[in-house]
């Protein structure tokens, strides 16, 4: 496969720079140790006052704490860098370049930077998520394991698809490299919790305008055993809606700029 | 060199009128519809809500055929629409109207397999990813072009040969100067050994002896591969030493699309002649010369030692054997003008509606009888 090869072959270049950045790596590192921190703190004072917060019990929101820097974390590795560059490559017309390579335009675009100090953010992630596990003693099967990994990518497409669709919004506005600004902060903060503990027109917000919901609650919902069947298979339509939608709007905007960019 | 609708031919190939040329362009025409605003914040706020446009025509209906191998410099002041048909035949815009046909693909329809025969090479941006080593760009392009590997080793140690870069290439591009950076961009976009180039303007900004460079590599790499070759360029050392033929487009025009001395011929009907007084004569001749010269010819310059003159062409012959009969002369030499300023002054010529090709070289000549 093709796209599976590009792709490999800007991960490994990734890996490979990574030594140019140790600097960076090391502030990625503390950066995720200090957000952990945060998190579990908050964590210990709501639990200080109440055993559970909206039936979620401490620990099972100590995995959800796992679940949101692990996606962070795959977020930032390739989809959040690569959608910054797009949004510069746009603005600075070297888009061009990416258009006359005989690949598809979207893969290209999508992974083209790789910021590899964000592993960081996924072993702390895995980390925290193994530890909320074990402390819960719930034994995770096999077909629990797979649940929690499909719902995992569904719900890290359906954020790739969204932010790529903001960032498609380039092609008309130019400089919107605050979007993905708001899309982070959303998702740091209210992306701790369990959207379940939200007002409804709040929890309506996360799941449909900014999808956190499916990004770290459901996941984090099959891992604790409270996913619905129902939620499961809303969750797979949905991504898979995500992916068609997305790819439709970029062919628009591609359209829009070879139409009209000088 | 036109194209000619084959008609009594049908061909294999897929584009019947596009004959046998490489690059073929027919009624090509592009107009972009720019927003306009008068200044002021309440023309400002005005336009959120409603966008008045204008249409700006970049290209109006260009015809030109390349052949297999040539190299043509496509000339045209900034905003010629010189960089608008670069990126039609690379397929990065849609025309509004007309045709073309490269390598007997339709540019904008993208083929991959037409993607993966051309380049487009900018000298104003860079395409090779700013934090990374230059040779790992060059593995990603390895990637994107699925190049075997033997393939792409023997390429790339061959490029990096030829544009002498064994040093650079392990350094991220950032640590690399204009030119160097330019050196690395021109390998890593041929690597995939494409046979039409899209030259926009490679030597802008480099010393003489790198544009030097530049132009010989791309002179042995269109021998090498038999590669035709569109390129752009304000510098006309790089035209006159790399291109025979040359297209000329102003105001989204074709002015002229022939041999570089025709183009000389065509737009400066006037010679150079260069004449050097014999030592001690040190009576300035201001007057005499110009007495000598006229009516039609000037004195452009004058020094103690000699003078440079302009005469009309066919006034040449008169004025030579009249400047050798009166003025004791040591040297004298006739030339055509030098070829920036005969483009210069076909750009000048320009008013702002596109004026016809004629009326472009009447008004040079005005404009020179002017002077």
């Amino acid at each position: 496969m093709h796209a599976l090869m590009v792709i490999r072959t800007y991960l490994k270049l990734g890996v490979l720079n990574v030594v140019q950045y140790r600097a960076n790596f090391l502030f990625d590192l503390l950066s995720v140790g200090v957000y952990l921190t945060t998190s579990l703190l908050s964590l210990a004072v709501i639990f200080g006052q109440t055993q559970t917060l909206r039936g979620w019990t401490r620990d099972q929101l100590i995995a959800l704490v796992g679940i949101q820097i692990l996606v962070g974390g795959l977020n930032g590795l390739v989809i959040r860098p690569s959608m910054q560059q797009l949004m510069e490559n746009i603005r600075l017309g070297t888009l061009d370049f990416m258009l006359t390579k005989p690949a598809d335009s979207q893969l290209l675009a999508s992974v083209q930077q790789v910021n590899i100090g964000s592993i960081a953010e996924v072993v702390v992630g895995l980390a925290v998520i193994l530890t909320a596990l074990a402390r819960l003693g719930t034994e995770v099967g096999a077909d629990g394991a797979l649940l929690f990994l499909v719902m995992l990518v569904a719900g890290a497409t359906i954020v790739y698809c969204f932010l790529l669709a903001l960032s498609t919004c380039a092609f008309w506005f130019v400089r919107i490299q605050n979007i993905l600004v708001i899309f982070q902060a959303t998702f740091n903060e209210a992306g701790r919790w369990p959207i379940t503990i939200y007002p409804g027109w709040l929890r309506a917000t996360l799941t449909f305008l900014i999808p956190v919901a499916f990004a770290v609650t459901v996941p984090a919902e099959s891992l604790t055993g409270r996913l619905t069947t129902l939620t499961t298979l809303a969750t797979l339509a949905l991504a898979l809606g995500f992916v068609a939608a997305s790819r439709w709007f970029w062919r628009v905007g591609l359209r829009h700029y070879t139409g009209a960019s000088a | 060199m036109r194209i000619t609708p084959s008609t009594a031919r049908t061909r294999e190939s897929s584009v019947p009128w596009a004959d046998s040329a490489v690059i073929a362009v027919r009624g090509l025409r592009k107009v972009y519809e720019v927003p306009e605003r008068e200044g002021g914040v309440r023309a400002a706020a005005g336009s959120l809500f409603r966008r008045r446009t204008r249409e700006v025509v970049a290209v109006s209906g260009i015809d030109f055929a390349i052949q297999p191998g040539e190299v043509v410099g496509f000339l045209g002041p900034n905003g010629a629409g010189k960089t608008t048909t670069l990126k039609m035949l690379s397929g990065l815009l849609y025309p509004t109207s007309g045709e073309a046909s490269v390598l007997g693909f339709t540019p904008w329809r993208r083929d991959r397999a037409y993607l993966g025969r051309m380049t487009l090479i900018m000298g104003q941006r860079n395409q090779l990813t700013w934090d990374i080593p230059v040779i790992d760009s060059y593995e990603l392009n390895r990637a994107i072009f699925r190049i075997p590997w033997p393939e792409y080793r023997r390429r790339r140690d061959e490029l990096i040969d030829l544009l002498e870069i064994g040093e650079l290439v392990r350094k991220p591009v950032r640590n690399l100067s204009l030119g160097e950076r330019m050196k690395c961009e021109i390998a890593g976009s041929l690597l995939h050994q494409p046979t039409v180039l899209f030259l926009d303007e490679p030597t802008i900004g480099l010393d003489v002896g790198m544009q030097r460079r530049i132009r010989a590599f791309i002179a042995d790499y269109n021998e090498r591969y038999d590669a035709t070759i569109l390129l752009t360029s304000h510098y006309m050392a790089d035209v006159e030493a790399l291109c025979r033929r040359v297209i000329v487009i102003h105001h989204g025009s074709l002015l002229y699309d022939g041999d570089l001395p025709g183009l000389v011929r065509r737009f400066s009907p006037h010679k150079t002649i260069t004449v050097e007084f014999e030592e001690g004569f040190s009576q300035a001749p201001g007057e005499r010369l110009a007495a000598l010269i006229a009516p039609a010819g000037e004195v452009v310059e004058q020094s103690a030692i000699g003078a440079t003159l302009r005469v009309p062409k066919a006034e040449t012959a008169r004025v030579t054997g009249r400047l050798l009969a009166e003025l004791p002369i040591a040297d004298l030499t006739v030339e055509d003008p030098p070829i920036e300023e005969v483009i210069e002054r076909v750009f000048s010529s320009g008013s702002s509606e596109a004026p016809g090709q004629d009326q472009v070289a009447a008004e040079i000549t005005r404009e020179a009888e002017r002077r």
